[in-house]
């Protein structure tokens, strides 16, 4: 038996936890698979995502190094465990920590598009450092493994509607304040 | 007509596989992209070399007929401080080059007499060059402290001369034969008893022929200068013996047997001008860097072996 409340509820939840496992299986190629390869002067590497965090922080660059880190594996890993969070939250009708888990929602929509940083330098490094024989750098497979990981976040998280935390909430005389 | 409460169960079922199809479709996409990337790797082999200056990991190629073949993951020192091992990761394709008898050896600029080798390692760092083994497929290997003497080794015949002094002859010099470029010159060192230099010389397979058991060689290097009350006289093969030395021989009208592999033969400081004039008709297999074969039509013709 359903209300459309309830067909509204498992509709979004199972589009917003499809898309979130998406995004994680994602994630693995992205991480496993080069994302770079620079030539310069005929000294060539291939990076993947750490493997060039690594890098950075050897050349002495720890702040790029850091914010390459968040961007690029702490932001979508929090992204997805915060929603796999919500997701089993409202899959269990928890009425616990309401308020704080729509913060994380809004916290969430906020940092997901910040991840897409390292799409953009890399897009950026391959179209601007084109120098022949004396430099070029390469998009590889796992940019675009990394790209659709963080598409996908962006997506699972708009398929979230914060709405169904509080779905009983009107069913309920309850204050949600009280409730947290 | 169906009631509400009919409706939502059936539309719950399709709507649950139809998303689902996103992260199977990842699944698919993302381990199509992850075999593809690991369908290429070859085998991991290390090798030892006595020093690694300028191998480094993950930046520094092998490669073999000038195309990348594998990358270096880890340069480690040996345990017992005497030297290194470079692991490599070869590319699939060339997982045959790892059989045993490869041989490795670290390329770096160099600038001789016989040339300039690697040079292009000026800008790109070391490399590591291999040459394929023969044997069983194997995963250990010990580097050449240097560049072996010269590619293609394998073909041709070697014949060994006796001097009594080196001259200035040094390996890769040419060997003439009718100021043709017909062989190389490969090593040198002195003899047991150091009482003669023993100089190992490589003839090219087309032109094996042409030594006789009989045949004289003398020394072609450097330049001869002679001057007398009629003039001066400056010879010399070729303007790359000049500087590199270089060995002539020339074999006598009378027909001898052709001298096997390894044969020892006298290298004459000088040639003798009787030396010049044999003119014995060997047959030779044209080899494939001759002029223009319809160049060679007409009166040379029939010295040609269909």
């Amino acid at each position: 038996m359903m209300t459309r409340a309830a067909y509204l509820r498992t509709t979004h939840l199972s589009r917003a936890a499809a898309l979130a496992l998406a995004a994680a299986v994602m994630l693995v190629p992205a991480n496993v698979l080069p994302v770079l390869s620079t030539n310069t002067g005929g000294m060539a590497r291939t990076d993947t995502i750490m493997s060039g965090i690594v890098g950075l922080w050897h050349d002495g660059m720890w702040a790029i190094a850091a914010i390459v880190f968040a961007a690029s594996i702490l932001i979508p890993l929090l992204k997805l465990v915060g929603l796999a969070w919500l997701l089993i939250a409202v899959r269990r009708r928890s009425t616990h920590q309401r308020r704080g888990l729509t913060k994380l929602y809004n916290v969430l929509d906020l940092i997901g598009r910040w991840s897409m940083l390292d799409v953009f330098l890399v897009a950026f490094l391959a179209g601007a450092v084109q120098f022949g024989a004396l430099a070029t750098i390469e998009p590889r497979a796992g940019i675009v493994a990394f790209a659709a990981a963080v598409v996908l976040t962006v997506l699972a998280t708009d398929a979230f509607e914060p709405k169904l935390l509080w779905a009983d909430a009107a069913a309920r005389p309850r204050h949600p304040e009280v409730a947290s | 007509m169906s009631t509400a409460l009919d409706a939502p169960r059936i539309s719950r079922r399709h709507s649950l596989p139809l998303i689902w199809i996103v992260p199977l479709i990842a699944l698919a996409v993302g381990g199509w992209m992850v075999f593809r990337e690991f369908r290429h790797r070859g085998p991991e082999i290390t090798i030892e070399f006595p020093e690694g200056k300028g191998v480094e990991a993950r930046k520094t190629a092998v490669e073999y007929s000038g195309v990348t073949v594998g990358t270096v993951l880890a340069v480690d020192l040996k345990e017992d401080l005497n030297g290194v091992r470079v692991t490599v990761r070869l590319e699939k394709n060339a997982a045959s080059l790892a059989r045993e008898g490869a041989q490795f050896w670290i390329v770096h600029p160099e600038i001789g007499l016989t040339g300039v080798r690697g040079i292009e390692t000026l800008f790109t760092g070391a490399r590591i060059n291999v040459r394929p083994g023969k044997g069983e497929p194997a995963t250990e290997f010990r580097g050449l402290p240097k560049a072996p003497p010269l590619e293609n080794v394998d073909d041709g015949r070697a014949f060994v001369l006796q001097a009594d002094r080196l001259g200035s002859m040094s390996p890769g010099a040419p060997v003439f034969y009718r100021e043709v470029k017909v062989g190389v010159v490969e090593t040198s060192r002195l003899d047991h008893d150091a009482a003669s230099v023993l100089i190992r010389i490589r003839i090219k397979t087309p032109y094996i022929e042409l030594v006789r058991t009989h045949t004289r060689f003398w020394n072609a290097g450097g330049v001869s200068f002679k001057m007398n009350l009629l003039g001066a006289e400056v010879k010399s093969t070729s303007l790359e013996s000049l500087f590199t030395g270089g060995v002539a021989f020339a074999t006598p009208d009378a027909i001898a047997p052709a001298a096997p592999d390894g044969t020892l033969f006298t290298l004459h400081p000088e040639m003798d001008k009787d030396w010049l004039k044999w003119q014995p008709r060997i047959r030779i297999i044209p080899p494939d860097e001759a002029p223009d074969p319809t160049s060679l039509r007409g009166p040379l013709a029939p010295l040609v072996k269909p």
